[in-house]
C-alpha cells in the first residue's frame, strides 16, 4: 500500500506540475459571471493572448492577494467595487500599469490619481433605494424619495441594508450620508433609519434581492443590482434619493510582481477602451462606463440624470477614515437598536 | 528489517541522485521537462549540492550515508535499528530545516538565511528523498520492537503523522500564529490574545436572559449543541426504521436521507426562504387561510437550525446505520430471554451498545454545525456565529486576520471540548458485537411505542425534505423562482448546452467546472477513505505512544472553518518549500485532509464493533497487517467504507468555503461557480446546476453502493416479524 | 496431511511483561517439550492468557527472551511465527464460508487456491465436518464452529498450536467430547500444543503437563498426577481437584515421616521436607471415610448437608477437623443430615503442605 500511495502521489505531482504552465494571463474578475466570461472571450479574440479568468468576490480576492504577497498567482484584478482596489493600492499589493487615462471620465481619473495609477476606474454605479411595489401597496406605505424619508417610523422593520463591517456597499452609504450632511447628523440619521432596519446583511447585494422577492419592503444598495433584478421581472422600483447620492467606482488593478506584465497591461488597456467597456451592457451589467467614448446603455440612464455628490475618494477611501467611521457606526448605530428580530 | 530498509533507502537515494530536486514547471513526463533534464538544466539534489554551491542540500545525504553504513556494518539487530532511527531522523530534520530556512520570499512564518540563497519549491526528487528517509525511520522504529515489530504499522503511523503534519499543522500554524500578533507590528505575545479570546463579544450570554444578543461563540455553541442533538435523534430514528421495521418504502426513504448531504451550499437555505420566508409559499398559505402575520422568523436561530438539521441528519444517519446494523442480534435475544420486553431490550441493551455510534454522530453534527458557513450566511439574519464572523474577518470590508485567528481558536476550543466530552462519555467500555462467534441474525423488532415515535419523527421530516427538494427541482425549471413561474429549460441550456457542430462540444458555461469538480472529487474520495480508515484502524487496533494527541490532530482540519483552511493553504503552499497553489493537487489535498475525519469517525465506530480476535486470528494464521486489513477488516467494514467514500466524494463536490481561495481559473469548482451565481441573484442557473450535481452524485452513490454492497454476516438480514 | 509435522519446543527465558505499571508476568521461565500438550491453568488474571499471547506474538515481551523450536522469536512478528491459535470466541471470519475460513491461512501464505482448498477440505474432514465447506459460520452450531476453528489452526501445520479456552462456549457434554477430539488430533499429529483453561478437570483430562499460574508467576508445574498427588502449596491442593485443608502442627520431623497433632491426636505421615511448625493437611474428599461408631483414629463430626448424585453422595461435615467436604458411594443405610458420624482417613495417603 505504501508503494501504491507513492505511485499515486507522484502521479499527482505530475498533474500538479503540468498545471503550472506559465505565460497565461490569469485574471480575477469581481463582476458578474456573464460579464467576466464575455470580457475574457473578447480579449482573447482581440489580442490573441492566452487568458484564464475566474470570478471571485472583492473580499475574497483581496484576501487571496494578501496571502499571495511576493509570489502572486493572479496578474490582474478586474472590476468589483473600488474600495478594496484602493486598499490593495494602499497596501502596495498592486502596481501602476501606466495605462492611458486621458479619455476617461473625471471620477475614473480621480481614482487613478489617488492611487498613483495602481487602480483605475472602469465603471461607476450609484447608490440608491429600491422598494417592492406590491408589498408597499399591500402594507399601505408611502414610497420613499429621500434618505431622510427612511427614518419614518412607518417603515419599522421594513428596511434592509448591509452591514458595513462586512460589506463595502454599506460603507459607501455611510460615507455618502456623512458627505451629504455633517458627520454627527449623518450618524443620527443612520441610527434612526437603523430602528427601521430588519436585518443588517453580510453581503452588499442581499438587501436588493430580499426586496425583489418580498422578504423586505425597502432595500439600500447599488443601482446596477436593482436594475438587474428589475429586468429579471421582479416588482422593484428604483429611487435616486432627492438629497443626492454617492457612488462606487469599479476598478481594474495590476497585481504587484506579476510575471505577465506585458499581457496584463494589454488587458488593462482593453477594459478601459470602448470595445472592452461596451461588453458590460451586453452582459446585462448596467453601470456607467468610464471611457468618454463608450456608448451608455439606455437601461442605466446617464449618471448625470442622478444627482451625484462629489464623492471624496481620497478621504473616504483611506483606512483611517474607514476605521473611524466604522467604530462610530458600531457604537452609535448598531447598538442603537433596529435589527428588530432578536 | 534490513531488506525493507534497503528498498526504501534505494528509493530515496534514487530521488536524490537521479531526479530533479526542485519542482518543474511542466509535468515530469512532459517532453520539455525531459529535454531540460537530459541537457542538465534540471539538476538532482546531489548535483546541486556538489557542483552548484547549494551546500545545504547535503542534508538528505547525511541520512542516506548514515543509514547505509549502519545497514552494512552493524550486525546486531537492536543496534542497527537504533542507528537507522538516529540517522534517518537526522536526515529528515535537516532536509526539512533547509527547506523552510533557505527561502527567498514568502512564508510569513519563517525567516531566511541569505537572500541570494533563494530556492524553488521542492519537487519529485525531494519528495522521494523524504519518503525514503521517512520509511527508513519507521522501519527502524519497528526494528526496536515497537508496534509489535510490525513495519507496516510503524510505516502507516509515520506516513499519517507526516502527512497530517505537512498538510494540517504546517498551514494552520500560519493562520493561528496571527492570533498572537501585537497591534502595530510589535511582534507576538499574549497581551492581546487572552483578553480578546475571552471577551464578551465572543462569549456574551445576554440572550439567555432575553436581554440582548449573545456573543458569536455562545451562539455557535448553542446552535451546535442543538444541531448535534437533533441530527443524532433523527439519524437514529431513520436508522431504526431501516433496520428494525418492515417499513415499505425504504428505498424512497434512503434517497431522502441521502439527498441533503449531496446538496450544494446555499440551496437548502434558498429553498427554505421560498417556503418559509416572509413571502414564502407556506407563509402565504398560512397568511391567507389563517390570517397569520407574515414574519421573518426564518432569519435567525431557527432558520439556521432548521437548515442545519436538514443538511446534517444524513451524516448522523450514515454513521448510525452501520452501528445499528452491527448490534448483534444475540445480545438482543439474550435480553429478551431475560424477560426484558422489547422496549427494555432497546433501552438497556441495544441503545447502550450503539453508544460509540451515537457519540460519533453527535460529534460530527456538532462540528459540522460549528464550521457551517453557507446556512448562517443565507439565513442567519442578525444571528451571528463564529464561522461567518471568521469569514468576514478575512474577506470583509475591514479584514482583520488577527481577529479571524482568535475566533478560529475559540472555535477550536469548542471542538476540543466536544471531543474530550465524547471520549469521556464513550469511556473504555467494550462495544464489540461482531465477534468471531456467529449468531443467527434476527434483529429484535422495535416495540410499538418506539416504532411509532420513530415514524412520527422521521416521516414528517422525510416529507419535509421531499417538499424542499421538489421546490428545488421546480425552481430550476421556472423562469424566475419565487416570482414568475413560467416553465422553461433556459437555465439548464445556459449551464449545460452541448453543441454538435464539429463533433460534440460542451458549450454551456458550467461544463468546465463540472468536469473539474467530478475529476477532483473522484480522485480525492478514495484517498480520503483510505487515509481515514487507516487512521481509524491505528486508533482502534494499535497501541502506540501519543495516541490521543494523534487522534485529536486528525480531527483538527475538520473543526477549523473552511475559510481558515483555505487562507492557511494559500499562505503556506503559495511559496517554497512546498508550492502547490493554482494546481489541481492542492484541491485534492485540501479535500482529503478536510474530509478525512469523517472516515476516521465512521471507521472508529464500525471497527470498535469488530472483535479484536478476528484480526488476531488472521495474524496468527500468518497474514501480515496489510493482508488482515484487506481480507478481514475491509470486507467487514463495507458500510463504513461506503460511507467514507460517499461522504468524501460528496463533500468534495459540495464544499465551498475552503476552496474559494484555492480555485483557479484553470481549476474552478462547481460550488464556487454556483456561489458566484447566487451572489449575482442568478438563482435559476445556480439551482439548475445544483440539481444536475445532485443527480450526478446520486448516480455515483448508487453505483458505489451497488459495487461495495452490504456485508454478509448472517444468512439474511432477517427481521423478527412484529 | 502427514504425521511428520514440524514439532516445536517453546522456551521462556526470564520473560517479563508489563502493561504500564501493571506487571502481567514476573520473570517467567518455562520449557515445553515438543509433541506434548501443556496446559496453562489458573484463575482469571493469573497471566496464563498473556503467556499464550506472547507465544503467538500478539504481545511482545518487555524483558527476557522467547524461543520457539530453539529459535529466538522475541522480536518476530506474529505473522512470521509458525504458530496458530484457536480463540475462545473462535474468531471465525463471518463474511467467509467455512472452507474459506479454513483455507485462509494457506492462501495468505501464497498457496495456490486449488491446493489450499484441497488441504482445507482435508482439515475439515479431520474434524468431522466434511461437506460443510460451503456454509457460513453463522449456519453452524457452536460445537461445529469450534471444530472449524481447530481445523483452521491445524491445516497450517504449526510448530505450536495454541488454544485459548477453546471449550468455554460449549455445553458440558459437548465439551468432554470435543476435548477428547482435540487431544486425539494433537497426539495423532504429534503437535506441540499449549492450552489455556481455568477448568482444572479439563486440564487434567487433556494434558501431558500442567503449569498452574497464580499472580503472574508459576505456582507449580508437573503432570496431572504429580499435581494432584504432590501439591506444593495449599493453593495447588485446592485448585487441582477438591481438597479439605486442615490446620495441623508438625511436632517432630523424623526421617520416617513427620509426626503431627490434629484434633488432639498424633499421627505419622509419609516423609516430607517441611520443618516443624504449623502446616496444612490435605484431605481429598474421597479419602474421608465415615464410620457410624468411634475408634482410636476417628474424629467426631456432624453431617450438615448431603446431596444425592446417583453415583455418589456428597457430604458437608462439621466437627473436630473443622468443616469438611466428603464423598461416599451411595449405600442403603447412608447417614442422614443431622446425624453424628466419625471421620477417619488413611494417614499414608494424606499430604502436608505449608500453612
Amino acid at each position: 500500500m505504501k508503494l501504491k500511495s507513492l505511485i499515486l502521489s507522484s502521479a499527482l505531482m505530475t498533474v500538479a506540475a503540468a498545471s503550472a504552465a506559465a505565460g497565461e494571463l490569469s485574471v480575477v474578475c469581481s463582476s458578474e459571471q456573464d460579464h467576466c466570461d464575455l470580457v475574457a472571450n473578447e480579449f482573447r479574440a482581440a489580442s490573441g493572448a492566452d487568458i484564464s479568468m475566474i470570478r471571485k468576490s472583492t473580499g475574497e480576492t483581496l484576501a487571496q492577494i494578501r496571502a499571495e504577497t511576493g509570489n502572486p498567482k493572479i496578474d490582474v484584478w478586474f472590476a468589483g467595487t473600488g474600495d478594496p482596489h484602493m486598499i490593495a493600492a494602499e497596501e502596495n499589493l498592486t502596481e501602476a500599469s501606466g495605462a492611458d487615462t486621458t479619455n476617461l471620465l473625471g471620477w475614473a481619473k480621480n481614482m487613478a490619481e489617488i492611487t498613483g495609477g495602481k487602480a483605475i476606474g472602469v465603471y461607476a454605479g450609484a447608490l440608491a433605494i429600491a422598494y417592492n411595489t406590491e408589498l408597499l401597496k399591500e402594507k399601505g406605505l408611502k414610497a420613499p424619495a429621500c434618505w431622510k424619508d427612511l427614518a419614518d417610523p412607518a417603515y419599522r422593520g421594513e428596511i434592509q441594508v448591509s452591514n458595513p463591517n462586512s460589506s463595502g456597499t454599506a460603507y459607501t452609504e455611510i460615507a455618502t450620508l456623512v458627505q451629504l450632511f455633517d458627520e454627527d447628523e449623518a450618524f443620527r440619521l443612520l441610527a434612526e433609519i437603523g430602528k427601521n432596519v430588519n436585518q443588517y446583511t453580510k453581503s452588499g447585494s442581499a438587501p436588493v434581492k430580499a426586496a425583489a422577492r418580498g422578504e423586505s419592503v425597502i432595500a439600500i444598495g447599488f443601482m446596477a443590482n436593482m436594475v438587474q433584478q428589475k429586468m429579471s421581472g421582479f416588482p422593484l422600483e428604483i429611487v435616486a434619493p432627492c438629497e443626492g447620492t454617492g457612488y462606487e467606482v469599479g476598478a481594474v488593478s495590476m497585481i504587484k510582481g506579476t510575471k505577465n506584465a506585458a499581457a496584463a497591461k494589454q488587458f488593462v488597456d482593453f477594459v478601459l477602451s470602448p470595445d472592452g467597456q461596451k461588453l458590460g451592457a451586453q452582459a446585462q451589467s448596467f453601470q456607467t462606463p468610464s471611457n468618454l467614448n463608450t456608448p451608455v446603455p439606455p437601461e442605466v440612464g446617464n449618471l448625470s440624470s442622478v444627482k451625484l455628490i462629489d464623492y471624496d475618494f481620497a478621504t473616504f477611501g483611506s483606512s483611517k477614515t474607514r476605521e473611524k467611521l466604522l467604530a462610530r457606526w458600531n457604537a452609535e448605530v448598531k447598538s442603537a437598536g433596529g435589527a428588530i428580530e432578536q | 528489517m534490513k531488506k525493507t530498509t534497503a528498498l526504501w533507502l534505494a528509493l530515496g537515494m534514487a530521488g536524490y541522485v537521479l531526479l530533479p530536486w526542485y519542482r518543474t514547471e511542466t509535468g515530469i513526463f512532459d517532453p520539455t521537462t525531459l529535454a531540460a533534464y537530459f541537457s542538465g538544466d534540471l539538476r538532482s539534489g546531489l548535483a546541486h549540492m556538489l557542483f552548484h554551491g547549494r551546500w545545504w542540500l547535503v542534508a538528505p545525504l547525511v541520512g542516506f550515508t548514515g543509514s547505509l553504513i549502519v545497514l552494512f556494518f552493524i550486525k546486531a539487530q537492536r543496534h542497527a535499528a537504533i542507528g537507522l532511527v538516529s540517522f534517518a531522523a537526522l536526515g529528515l530534520a535537516l532536509t526539512a530545516l533547509q527547506g523552510v530556512l533557505v527561502v527567498a520570499s514568502g512564508s510569513h512564518l519563517l525567516w531566511l538565511v541569505g537572500t541570494d540563497a533563494a530556492q524553488e519549491s521542492m519537487g519529485i526528487g525531494a519528495l522521494l528523498s523524504f519518503v525514503g528517509l521517512l520509511f527508513t525511520l519507521t522501519t527502524g522504529i519497528s526494528g526496536l520492537g515497537n508496534g509489535r515489530g510490525d513495519a507496516f504499522i510503524c510505516g502507516l503511523i509515520g506516513a499519517i503523522v507526516a502527512s497530517v503534519g505537512v498538510f494540517v499543522f504546517y498551514p494552520v500554524s500560519h493562520v493561528l500564529v496571527r492570533a498572537f500578533e501585537l497591534p502595530g507590528g510589535a511582534g507576538y505575545g499574549l497581551a492581546e490574545f487572552l483578553p480578546s479570546l475571552f471577551s464578551a463579544e465572543i462569549w456574551g450570554v445576554r440572550c439567555l436572559v432575553f436581554a440582548g444578543s449573545c456573543g458569536a461563540g455562545t451562539n455557535s455553541l448553542l446552535l451546535a449543541l442543538m444541531t448535534g442533538l437533533g441530527t443524532t435523534v433523527l439519524g437514529l430514528a431513520f436508522a431504526l426504521i431501516f433496520t428494525r421495521t418492515n417499513f415499505k418504502a425504504k428505498g424512497l426513504l434512503r434517497a431522502l436521507t441521502i439527498i441533503p448531504i449531496i446538496t450544494p451550499p446555499f440551496v437548502i437555505g434558498l429553498a427554505l426562504i421560498l417556503l418559509f420566508g416572509r413571502s414564502g409559499t407556506v407563509t402565504n398559505f398560512f397568511a391567507d387561510v389563517f390570517a397569520l402575520e407574515r414574519t421573518r422568523w426564518l432569519y435567525g436561530f431557527w432558520g439556521v437550525y432548521l437548515a442545519q438539521v436538514l443538511s446534517f441528519t444524513p451524516i448522523a444517519f450514515l454513521v448510525l446505520i452501520g452501528v445499528v446494523e452491527g448490534v448483534s442480534p444475540s445480545m438482543e435475544e439474550a435480553s429478551q430471554t431475560l424477560d426484558a420486553d422489547r422496549w427494555q431490550t432497546f433501552r438497556y441493551v441495544s441503545l447502550p451498545l450503539m453508544r460509540p455510534g451515537l457519540a460519533n454522530a453527535f460529534l460530527l453534527g456538532f462540528i459540522e454545525s460549528l464550521a457551517d458557513f453557507g446556512n448562517p450566511l443565507v439565513l442567519g439574519g442578525n444571528f451571528n456565529v463564529l464561522s461567518t464572523e471568521i469569514y468576514f474577518a478575512i474577506v470583509g470590508a475591514v479584514a482583520d486576520p488577527a481577529r479571524a485567528a482568535i475566533l478560529s481558536i475559540a472555535l477550536l476550543l469548542m471542538t476540543l471540548g466536544a471531543f474530550l466530552a465524547q471520549r469521556r462519555w464513550v469511556g473504555k467500555k467494550s462495544y464489540t458485537t461482531v465477534t468471531g462467534k456467529a449468531d443467527s441474525g434476527r434483529h429484535a423488532a422495535l416495540n410499538p411505542g418506539l416504532k411509532a415515535a420513530c415514524y412520527a419523527l422521521a416521516l414528517p421530516w422525510a416529507a419535509f425534505t421531499a417538499i424542499v427538494y421538489s421546490m428545488i427541482a421546480f425552481g430550476s425549471l421556472v423562469k424566475l423562482w419565487g416570482y414568475d413561474h413560467t416553465f422553461t429549460f433556459a437555465h439548464y441550456a445556459r449551464a449545460f448546452a452541448v453543441g454538435f457542430n464539429n463533433g460534440v462540444r460542451f458549450t454551456g458555461s458550467a461544463w468546465d467546472s463540472f468536469f473539474t469538480t467530478l475529476g477532483i472529487a473522484a480522485i480525492s474520495a478514495p484517498l480520503t477513505a483510505l487515509l481515514g480508515l487507516a487512521t481509524a484502524y491505528l486508533l482502534v487496533r494499535q497501541r502506540f505512544f501519543g495516541k490521543t494527541v494523534f487522534e485529536f490532530s486528525t480531527m483538527l482540519s475538520f473543526a477549523i472553518p473552511g475559510t481558515v483552511i483555505g487562507v492557511a493553504y494559500v499562505m503556506a503552499f503559495n511559496f517554497p518549500p512546498i508550492e502547490l497553489t493554482g494546481t489541481a493537487m492542492v484541491l485534492v489535498i485540501v479535500f482529503v485532509f478536510r474530509n478525512m475525519p469523517v472516515g476516521v469517525r465512521g471507521g472508529i465506530a464500525a471497527m470498535s464493533q469488530l472483535d479484536k480476535s478476528l484480526d488476531e486470528a488472521s495474524t496468527v494464521l500468518g497474514a501480515n497487517s496489510f493482508t488482515t486489513a484487506r481480507r478481514v477488516l475491509a470486507p467487514l467494514l463495507g458500510p463504513a467504507i461506503l460511507a467514507a467514500v460517499t461522504y468524501s466524494f460528496v463533500r468534495s463536490i459540495t464544499s465551498v468555503s475552503a476552496v474559494i481561495f484555492l480555485v483557479s481559473a484553470r481549476y474552478n469548482m462547481a460550488t464556487s461557480f454556483i456561489v458566484g451565481r447566487v451572489e449575482n441573484g442568478d438563482f435559476g442557473v445556480a439551482i439548475a446546476y445544483s440539481a444536475v450535481l445532485i443527480l450526478t452524485m446520486l448516480a455515483a452513490i448508487l453505483t458505489l453502493q451497488f459495487a461495495i454492497g452490504q456485508r454478509r454476516l448472517r444468512r439474511t438480514n432477517r427481521l423478527e416479524t412484529a | 496431511m502427514t504425521n511428520a509435522m514440524p514439532r516445536g519446543s517453546v522456551r521462556f527465558d526470564r520473560v517479563v511483561k508489563r502493561y504500564g505499571s501493571v506487571t502481567a508476568l514476573k520473570e517467567l521461565s518455562l520449557e515445553i517439550q515438543p509433541g506434548t500438550l501443556v496446559t496453562l491453568l489458573g484463575p482469571s488474571g493469573c497471566g496464563k492468557t498473556t503467556t499464550l499471547r506472547l507465544i503467538a506474538g500478539l504481545e511482545s515481551a518487555s524483558e527476557g527472551h522467547l524461543f520457539i523450536g530453539g529459535k529466538d522469536v522475541t522480536h518476530l512478528s506474529a505473522s512470521y511465527r509458525k504458530v496458530s491459535m484457536v480463540f475462545q470466541s473462535y474468531a471465525l471470519f463471518p463474511h467467509m464460508t467455512v472452507l474459506e475460513n479454513v483455507a485462509y491461512g494457506l492462501t495468505v501464505k501464497r498457496m495456490g487456491k486449488a491446493e489450499a482448498e484441497q488441504r482445507a477440505e482435508a482439515g475439515l474432514e479431520m474434524v468431522g465436518l466434511k461437506g460443510f465447506g460451503k456454509r457460513l459460520p453463522s449456519e453452524l452450531s457452536g460445537g461445529q464452529q469450534q471444530r472449524v476453528a481447530v481445523a483452521r489452526a491445524i491445516v497450517l501445520e504449526p510448530e505450536v498450536l495454541l488454544l485459548d479456552e477453546p471449550l468455554s462456549n460449549l455445553d458440558a457434554k459437548l465439551r468432554r467430547h470435543v476435548r477428547e477430539e482435540i487431544r486425539e488430533i494433537q497426539q495423532r499429529l504429534g503437535l506441540t500444543a499449549v492450552y489455556v483453561t481455568h477448568d482444572q478437570e479439563e486440564a487434567m483430562a487433556v494434558s501431558d503437563r500442567i503449569i498452574v499460574m497464580r499472580n503472574a508467576e508459576i505456582a507449580q508445574e508437573g503432570s496431572p498426577h504429580d499435581l494432584y498427588e504432590r501439591p506444593a502449596s495449599a493453593f495447588i491442593a485446592d485448585f487441582i481437584g477438591d481438597a479439605n485443608l486442615v490446620d495441623v502442627e508438625i511436632t517432630a520431623n523424623a526421617p520416617s515421616g513427620p509426626e503431627i497433632t490434629v484434633g488432639g491426636k498424633t499421627l505419622v505421615l509419609p516423609p516430607t521436607n517441611l520443618k516443624a511448625g504449623p502446616a496444612k493437611l490435605v484431605l481429598r474428599p474421597h479419602q474421608i471415610k465415615l464410620c457410624p461408631s468411634p475408634s482410636a483414629a476417628t474424629f467426631p463430626a456432624e453431617i450438615t448437608y448431603a446431596a444425592y448424585l446417583g453415583n455418589q453422595i456428597q457430604y458437608s461435615l462439621q466437627g473436630e477437623l473443622g468443616s469438611l467436604f466428603a464423598v461416599a458411594l451411595p449405600v442403603a443405610d447412608a447417614p442422614r443430615v443431622g446425624s453424628s458420624v466419625f471421620v477417619s482417613f488413611d494417614p499414608t495417603e494424606a499430604r502436608l503442605v505449608p500453612a
